[in-house]
């Protein structure tokens, strides 16, 4: 309780406004830095083996030929780029396919999800009894998210699953698939995407909900009393509250739908015939799944351009960002 | 909207006729009660699959089982040394949720509140790590663990899993830290207090519910973790139970009952994860988005 207090006196601040710092004498000065530095240390160590080097290591693979078991690699300069961008009529025309599988899950992912989360946290929020209970129900695909969830949907997509007898069931057999959901490649990656926003939308929600609850009614009350519509009270009071809200949903479920391929991985690895390939899969195939061949670089050159695309699209998202910090 | 509801007075406006506001609040009501319907309904088949014996799970088309059994959860259970994979997967999750709690809240508490050269360069900078891909470092990782002997150990999942949820975990935890009075700081710092009580008895209990919003956002995912373990962990002994319930789906015949019943066994300890620390959570979620 003590924490929503201290929680609402504090509104919106910059992070890292300056500490106030006392004004101190030399030796103490560098006592505090030494402290500062001795708290981020391990932190720090861990980012120099973990992260550091495996960066470092990556970038230059990815201007090399290897297969993972040759004394040495060999330079290739920025071939293994050109390859997979279009050089190489063995890749590219992959690549691009799972590109566009991409760009589809990029866009459709968190559009999908705001617009499910947001009417359901506005809602949510008006109800006062279940609300405790709904939550907890409506929070269940995110906390059982990963491997058991997709095996469940497997089995509730298969051929002669519960989906299509439920959809026969309900006079609506000709929207079912006796091909079984996933294996149909008209419905493989739709069926995804649904599943995806279906895991997404519980955490949006509570983001949602509790951008709802911080605002003041009284505000809200006063702005109405003063005359102003509800469309402008929804301009002016809740937008502003909601919209960094929005700004990071947006932003994990990009960074989620363009890093993000276990669902891929576990329910199609790409199947059928490439329907539901991404890029994410298509570097880790590269890297792990193909025995001797020399395709080590061009995982590491694939995995930084999805780099590349994530951070140039951050680049365009920052002034959202920005304006919502 | 209209301009007609503008220029209505105050007082008549937000108060829609009684009926039109019951039908309005049943709708949002129904609307409510079929999502939750959807939230629930692979898991209800992940249930009702696991108390089906290997016949009935054929039959399809039913929710509830007509013979419910429970041989199903308790052969998978035993048989499949489900009790092994379980303890491997606590400890993989409990160290990687104990190593994110322990590094990232010293160097967040150094970032919102202690004061040194470089503070601010690299509190962006391990936000920054966000937007580089788990995929993109994944190869490098296996090479570099491969070399150092840990690949395929468990702390060769840990280390990786806790450097790779520094970026939100730095944010969430700085933003936690940066709204606790700084007159509290200060105060313990005229009483004599060092930096590290200050951060042990003031901001750790005061934060609380982000430190469990930030234990149960890295538990769920590393409970689940699947790409980086199937490609490091080789003995069976050593799986975790993501990797069990593959193994168990891709056996000669795969049969859905034990499949579901391992997968309860998945989700059920997270699910009593996140009830009983819901209202943490909760809070702690709505915390990080008021700051």
């Amino acid at each position: 309780m003590e924490i929503d207090v201290v929680g609402r006196a504090a509104p919106v601040r910059d992070v890292l406004a300056p500490a106030p710092q006392p004004a101190a004498p030399g030796r103490s000065r560098w006592r505090g830095w030494l402290t500062g530095y001795a708290f981020v240390a391990p932190a720090v160590a861990l980012f120099l083996l973990m992260g550091l080097y495996t960066i470092g290591y990556g970038v230059s693979l990815s201007f090399a030929e290897w297969n993972g078991f040759t004394p040495t690699w060999e330079w290739v300069g920025l071939d293994n780029y050109l390859d997979l961008l279009y050089r190489d009529p063995g890749l590219a025309p992959g690549l691009h396919r799972a590109a566009l599988n991409t760009a589809v899950v990029m866009v459709v992912v968190p559009l999908g999800t705001i617009v499910l989360a947001l009417p359901l946290a506005v809602l949510l929020n008006r109800v006062t009894r279940l609300r405790g209970l709904l939550r907890s129900v409506f929070f269940l695909p995110y906390v059982t998210s990963g491997i058991a969830v997709y095996y469940a949907w497997r089995y509730l997509l298969e051929p002669e699953g519960p989906i299509n007898f439920l959809l026969r069931s309900l006079g609506l057999g000709g929207l079912a698939r006796p091909q079984g959901f996933l294996a149909d490649p008209a419905t493989a990656l739709p069926t995804l995407i649904v599943i995806m926003i279906w895991s997404a939308v519980p955490v949006a929600m509570l983001l949602y909900l509790a951008g709802l609850q911080s605002i003041n009614p009284n505000v809200v009350e006063a702005a109405q009393m003063d005359g102003a519509s509800p469309a402008r009270v929804v301009r002016h009071i809740v937008w502003p509250l909601l919209r960094p809200i929005t700004a990071a949903i947006v932003l994990l479920g990009l960074r989620d739908s363009m890093q993000g391929f276990q669902i891929f991985l576990v329910m199609t690895d790409g199947g059928p015939a490439g329907h539901t390939d991404v890029l994410g899969l298509q570097a880790y195939h590269l890297a792990f799944f193909k025995g001797l061949s020399s395709t080590l670089g061009l995982a590491s050159a694939l995995g930084w351009m999805i780099f590349l695309a994530a951070l140039a699209l951050t680049l365009l998202n920052a002034r959202t960002l920005r304006s919502g910090r | 909207m209209s301009a007609a509801t503008t220029a209505a007075p105050p007082a008549a406006r937000g108060r829609a006729p009684g009926a039109r506001a019951g039908a309005v609040r049943l709708v949002g009501l129904a609307a409510l009660a079929l999502y939750a319907a959807v939230s629930l309904y692979p898991f209800l088949w992940m249930v009702s699959g696991a108390f089906k014996d290997r016949f009935e799970i054929l039959a399809g088309g039913h929710l509830i089982p007509v013979r419910p059994t429970l041989d199903t959860l308790l052969q998978t259970w035993s048989e499949l040394r489900f009790l092994d994979y379980f303890l491997n997967s606590l400890r993989v999750t409990g160290f990687t949720v104990l190593g994110v709690l322990a590094v990232y809240s010293l160097a967040s508490y150094a970032f919102a509140v202690l004061d040194f050269p470089g503070r601010r360069a690299l509190f962006w900078f391990f936000v920054g790590l966000l937007f580089v891909p788990g995929i993109t470092v994944l190869l490098p990782v296996v090479i570099l663990e491969n070399r150092l002997g840990i690949l395929g150990t468990h702390l060769g999942l840990v280390l990786p899993f806790v450097n790779g949820t520094a970026p939100l975990t730095v944010l969430m935890l700085t933003n936690a830290f940066r709204s606790v009075p700084r007159e509290l700081h200060d105060a313990a710092r005229v009483d004599g207090a060092g930096e590290a009580r200050i951060f042990w008895r003031v901001y750790l209990p005061l934060s609380r519910p982000t430190m469990i919003t930030v234990a149960v956002l890295v538990a769920v995912p590393t409970w689940n973790e699947y790409v980086l373990t199937r490609v490091s962990l080789t003995e069976e002994s050593r799986y975790t139970l993501p990797l069990a319930l593959e193994s168990l789906a891709t056996g000669n015949v795969p049969q859905y009952n034990e499949i579901m019943a391992g997968s309860l066994i998945i989700v059920v300890p997270v699910i009593v994860l996140f009830l009983a620390l819901q209202r943490y959570f909760v809070s702690g979620l709505a915390g990080a988005v008021k700051d």
